[in-house]
């Protein structure tokens, strides 16, 4: 019992996720943080409002921040399945000194 | 990207660049905003007289009082990456030697903040020339809760008669009848982000060279050449002046009653 809430525990705080949630993760933190910098210059050069434009730029970091580093269910919709278990010996012909080894 | 901690590290990281290139991109926008900075400077009153440095020296020096008018528009100044600009007065006159750059002193500065600085009692306050009204120590116009307003826009000073703030002398001890005085404007123009620029005299880019800024060159008089009156040696103590100075008098204390 312990052991399995231990086992969950670790995996809330690993957070792992799949190849395809990794990309989209990768493509989502770019564009966000990256249009944050863009809408905080502009936005705070038309209104002439440095302290705006610093907010903007904290605001969005702050939700990529939340939207990337959880690991949020949709990151997680193409698990990757274990190679079904197989017959090593069926595959393998490992001959020593004329005995089968494997 | 696989696991929580990767993630945090790479929005991080990434975070890092873009508020740095974001700061740069302010940094440089200071220098596309255009600049058209004037000032009219003239003197209205120079004398020269002896003292001493501080109460208990024996060493006897020279000290010119300088008021001065000044008419300036700095308000292109401000854009908005600029918090503060410090502003002073100068006092350039040659030195004993030619071979030697002239000498400069400070008689007057002051700290112009923008509308994007918050509020601290060591900024300018803009005297109000139509006030007839004395004027009020910082003390008493915290205790009346009225905010000391500036009756021009920002960057926009009309000064006439104005006490200096230091009175200054010069390392030989003696600045008597020595010529070719002017005054001059001078500025620190302090962004948020970026670098501090000082005047600047020439155009550059979209930034144009300070109009005016010099005074026409006047004598400073001869020791005592008018009897000065204690008032006419007045200085005036900037909103800062609050500042206890090592070295300097300590404030006066209430009598305990």
């Amino acid at each position: 019992m312990a052991d399995q809430l231990l086992e969950q525990v670790r995996d809330a705080v690993e957070g792992q996720i799949d190849f395809e949630g990794q990309r989209l993760a990768e493509m989502l933190s770019t564009v966000l943080l990256g249009a944050a910098g863009i809408l905080a210059f502009l936005v705070g050069y038309m209104m002439q409002d440095i302290k705006l434009a610093l907010y903007i730029g904290l605001a969005g970091s702050a939700l990529t921040f939340v939207v990337v580093v959880p690991p949020w269910p949709f990151y997680n919709k193409n698990p990757e399945d274990w190679l079904p278990p197989h017959n090593a010996a069926s595959q393998y012909n490992i001959d020593v000194d004329g005995q089968k080894v494997g | 990207m696989h696991s929580t901690l990767v993630r945090l590290q790479n929005v991080f990281g990434f975070f890092t660049t873009v508020a740095f290139t974001v700061a740069t991109l302010i940094a440089l926008s200071s220098f596309v905003s255009p600049q058209t900075p004037s000032a009219n400077i003239s003197l209205r009153n120079v004398q020269v007289v002896k003292g001493r440095p501080h109460y208990y020296s024996s060493k006897r020096e020279e000290y010119a009082h300088i008021k001065f008018d000044l008419d300036a528009d700095l308000s292109t100044l401000f854009n908005w990456n600029t918090k503060q600009v410090f502003l002073y007065m100068k006092a350039v006159y040659p030195s004993t030697r030619a071979s030697e750059p002239p000498s400069e002193a400070i008689i007057w500065d002051a700290i112009l903040a923008s509308s994007s600085a918050p509020w601290n009692q060591n900024h300018f306050v803009h005297p109000d020339p139509k006030s007839k009204l004395p004027k009020q120590s910082n003390k008493k116009r915290a205790a009346a809760k009225t905010a000391p307003k500036s009756p021009f826009p920002i960057g926009e000073l009309h000064l006439e008669n104005q006490k200096p703030k230091y009175q200054i002398t010069d390392i030989t001890g003696k600045l008597g009848n020595r010529t070719d005085v002017t005054l001059e404007l001078g500025w620190n123009v302090q962004p948020w982000v970026g670098a501090l620029t000082w005047t600047n005299w020439r155009e550059i880019g979209v930034w144009k060279g300070l109009q005016g800024g010099r005074s026409k060159a006047f004598a400073f008089p001869e020791v005592g050449a008018k009897a000065a009156r204690p008032k006419d040696l007045e200085t005036e103590k900037g909103s800062e002046g609050h500042r206890l100075v090592v070295g300097e008098e300590v404030p006066l204390k209430k009598a305990v009653v």
